[in-house]
């Protein structure tokens, strides 16, 4: 019998194959994602990672959070929980090792670049005040701010790490006693005069950053990574371009480490350490990024200016930080007054007004975790519910006691929320007219709260204005009064383009409620 | 035509699976003389087992070594032993640590260094004024522990000293340390102050140490948030400069192995300050199999990967290959230290660091 020689290639073809692809077996593994556990700020470093797994063959996969967030889901996962997140990547992991239940977790931590957290401040007012000259002192700042003349943004420092690390710098900036953060009555007087300078606050930098754009006519400058206020600079969205302020006393600097945390995945971590900590990445990220190199060996950019910043301490005791943001929320910061406009409608009967109390509860002193403690109402925060039905229910009004009242008011208000009965109509217009109407009339009496709306609907809007004569009603308010957002919570069947259209309208933001009407309200919080 | 394909095709099938075979029996022949030794060490000591030259000397006597970075001090008690070779801690305190959890193992001291304080010249030259450093021989700078130690009392700040306008900062006179709870140099500093708070001599006591603990708490409590480990306080000192870093408490080891590198993070202001009285801390390799032992044997004997600890900025028994290799690059250190200290014994370290850790929680 004679062999035909395809037959011979046939079979070449196939041995070839196979052992091809049993040499390829061994790799396969490195090429399956790593899921990092990710802040929202490091979204920049992912046109990267093609090529960190061209060359690594390890392909990483961020999954956003909040910093405060990102933490308290290290700390809950417990010891088996590293198969979830083999890594996590925030902007700074101090916080988190001050848990004492996340410390534990870290097996491997290895900083990759630099950003401090500073102050843009609008071109012709820094000239205005010599502060392209001479850094002002963060009490020059707190002053500008409480006579009206700096109005900033800034992040909350509870849900994200610019406000936090702010917060920080300036406690010990202002402190005789940096080391120990203490404050006396007329350092704690500055550290609200700073605040009154507060006009916009968010969730996360990044929305933050695009926020400010929007509202640049009416603001002054903002709080923000060193890195995010250069590529605004350069984003050509800007009227006016930032000057860069570094207070003078000093700053906190975010050092993005990247953690391990399953010490399985410890070899695909080194890879990926090593090939981000090589010279020509630091430098790409250094150019694409803007943060500063982490290797010292690589040269500092022109464009950072400020060569030697001055570090602030920054606390080694979870009780400190926990002291400094509660005296934030409750004694700091201007006073919230959030307007809660929600659905009571028949179609929220049964599971919609169980997930909506659940919601609001978890909010009046519910939720006990890390995160919700700082995201309850807080001492000094103005609550005004807006009910609606076929119409506008009479809305509830209360404010939140200071000190052992505080448990007073939150008692008051859950058994309000325990007390919510949905039937009939939806009519979320004529609610949401109500609410500005209201906001209107408070800012007479209290200019100096920060207002927002949040409108929780399950449905479309069946009684009462419709869309087109609310938008109306709303552009004939005066411009204080229009700058109140409002954040609509997508939740059962409600209008999606209807919600984003009050979103965009009103510069707030489009939260999904569905999976988690509860997730949805606390990180709302974040906003307020 | 078809007779002449086929015996072709069947010498390249042939020529295929016998390479193929040869592939994958090749990389493990190559690799049958070899023992992989796996160990837990300081960061300080990851540079020098990454240095290929390192891996090819120990290959040649048949080591292949993987090693994991962790606090010095954690080793002992944040990891299972069993499953590593050996463990090579910094200092002699975190191997005792290691060596009470684990009975009785072969011990190695291939190398030591000093502990050392690095700096800035405008930092040295502010505290030179205020007669907490002096230099000696026109490079080295000696930095007095004791006044140091009374200023860290009276919580000294910077804009306060005498000519300070160089570093007009609000904050304390603080040395930078790791953390004491997990690393090994901030027990090392630990040591060194509390010789200085006992008025001069090691403690010995229960009672010393008890008198001595509230001057050392505010050392380190009042330093915030620490480092885990070495590497830490000098990235920050390298990278982020003398605003974050005017004085950080580090191995002499790692401040050389940074200048010898091509490109250095060392660069013209940066300075190394020498506290008076000086401690070594001795890196000490237990070994935890019969390969871990044969590995600490191995650095402590081979002339080869002495010459190259060296060449990381680590002292060993060849003080000569030191002292050339300063003269040959330039380095400001000094071949000797004359006045040097012992760390207390390891319960009292020990019995120390509980406390202050209990006063951090």
């Amino acid at each position: 019998m004679k062999i035909q020689p395809i037959v011979i290639l046939l079979i070449a073809a196939t041995l070839g194959w196979t052992l091809y692809n049993a040499n390829r077996d061994g790799r396969q593994d490195d090429t399956q994602a790593l899921h990092v556990l990710a802040g929202s700020e490091l979204k920049d470093i992912e046109p990267l990672l093609p090529q960190l797994e061209k060359e690594t063959g390890v392909r990483l996969k961020l999954d956003y959070t909040g910093t405060l967030d990102g933490a308290e889901q290290i700390a809950q996962a417990g010891p088996q929980g590293g198969a979830r997140y083999p890594l996590a990547w925030f902007s700074h992991a101090k916080y988190l090792e001050l848990l004492e239940s996340a410390r534990g977790r870290i097996v491997a931590r290895e900083k990759i670049g630099l950003s401090p957290v500073i102050i843009g401040v609008r071109q012709s007012l820094a000239q205005r005040w010599g502060w392209d000259r001479t850094p002002p002192s963060w009490s020059d700042l707190a002053a500008r701010a409480a006579s009206g003349e700096l109005r900033y943004a800034m992040t909350n420092p509870t849900s994200s790490n610019t406000g936090f690390s702010a917060l920080i710098a300036l406690i010990a900036a202002l402190s005789s006693d940096p080391e120990n953060f203490t404050l006396s009555e007329a350092q704690q007087g500055t550290v609200k005069d700073f605040f009154k300078g507060q006009r916009l606050t968010a969730g996360s930098s990044g929305w933050l950053a695009e926020a400010y754009v929007r509202d640049q006519d009416r603001l002054d400058g903002l709080i923000n990574y060193e890195s995010i206020l250069l590529q605004m600079n350069r984003s050509g969205q800007l009227r006016e371009p930032l000057t860069l302020i570094y207070p003078r006393e000093g700053v906190v600097t975010a050092d993005y480490p990247l953690l391990l945390l399953d010490a399985g995945k410890r070899a695909e971590y080194d890879k990926v350490i090593a090939w981000l900590r090589r010279p020509e990445i630091q430098e790409r990220l250094m150019r694409e990024t803007d943060r500063r190199p982490i290797l010292p060996s690589v040269a500092l950019e022109p464009r950072f200016t400020a060569r030697s910043l001055i570090e602030l301490p920054f606390p080694g005791q979870r009780s400190v930080v926990d002291r400094i943001l509660t005296a934030y929320l409750d004694e700091q910061r201007i006073p919230a007054h959030a307007y809660f406009v929600i659905d009571l409608s028949g179609s929220m009967r049964g599971e919609g007004i169980a997930a909506l109390k659940t919601a609001l509860l978890n909010l009046m002193g519910g939720d006990t975790s890390l995160t919700g403690q700082f995201a309850r109402f807080r001492a000094r925060e103005e609550l005004s519910f807006v009910p609606f039905r076929d119409r506008v229910e009479p809305p509830v009004e209360m404010t939140i006691g200071s000190g052992a009242d505080t448990e007073t008011s939150l008692k008051q208000a859950r058994d309000f929320a325990q007390g919510l009965d949905p039937t009939g109509g939806t009519a979320i217009y004529s609610a949401l007219t109500e609410a500005y109407a209201r906001i209107q009339q408070a800012q007479g009496q209290q200019p100096d709260h920060y207002y927002s709306i949040v409108l929780m609907t399950d449905g479309m809007n069946t009684a009462g204005i419709d869309l087109d004569q609310f938008i109306a009603y709303y552009r004939g308010l005066p411009e204080a009064t229009r700058a109140v957002k409002i954040f609509p919570i997508l939740f059962g069947e409600a209008d999606t383009v209807a919600m984003q259209k009050l979103a965009e309208m009103t510069g707030g933001k489009v939260f999904d409620g569905n999976k988690n009407l509860a997730a949805a309200f606390k990180a709302i919080r974040g906003y307020q | 035509m078809r007779r002449v394909l086929a015996p072709v095709f069947g010498l390249l099938l042939l020529a295929g699976v016998g390479y193929a075979i040869y592939d994958s029996m090749n990389g493990q022949l190559a690799l049958k003389s070899q023992v992989t030794v796996t160990g837990l060490i300081g960061s300080e000591k990851e540079a020098f087992f990454a240095d290929p030259r390192v891996q090819k000397a120990l290959q040649r006597h048949g080591l292949q070594v993987k090693v994991e970075k962790a606090g010095s001090r954690q080793i002992a008690t944040a990891f299972d032993l069993q499953k590593y070779d050996f463990a090579f801690p910094a200092g002699q305190p975190a191997a005792d640590k290691i060596l009470q959890g684990v009975g009785k193992r072969p011990t190695h001291v291939p190398f030591f260094t000093p502990m050392v304080i690095a700096s800035w010249k405008p930092i040295a030259a502010i505290l030179e004024t205020n007669n907490v450093v002096r230099q000696r021989d026109g490079i080295y700078y000696w930095f007095d522990l004791d006044r140091y130690f009374e200023w860290t009392q009276q919580e000294t700040r910077w804009k306060d000293l005498k000519d300070s306008a160089a570093y007009p900062v609000n904050k304390s006179v603080l040395i930078r340390s790791t953390d004491v709870r997990k690393s090994n140099s901030a027990a090392m500093y630990l040591a060194l102050m509390s010789y200085i708070a006992n008025g001069q001599r090691v403690i010995a006591s229960r009672e010393e140490m008890e008198a001595a603990l509230p001057r050392l708490i505010p050392l380190f409590l009042r330093q915030g948030y620490t480092e885990y480990s070495s590497e830490g306080p000098l990235e920050n000192y390298l990278s982020m400069g003398m605003g974050s870093s005017p004085l950080v408490m580090i191995y002499e080891s790692q401040f050389i192995h940074e200048a010898l590198k091509t490109p250095s993070g060392i660069r013209e202001d940066m300075v190394l300050l020498y506290p008076e009285p000086g401690l070594f801390t001795r890196h000490v390799l237990v070994g935890l199999s019969e390969s871990g032992a044969r590995l600490g044997q191995v650095l402590s004997d081979d002339p080869e990967l002495l010459q190259l600890a060296t060449e990381h900025g680590f002292r060993t028994t060849d003080a000569t290959a030191f002292k050339a290799q300063a003269e040959r690059r330039n380095l400001a250190v000094p071949a000797q230290l004359v006045q040097i200290i012992d760390p207390p014994s390891y319960e009292i370290l020990e019995s120390m660091i509980q406390t202050i850790e209990h006063k951090m929680q």
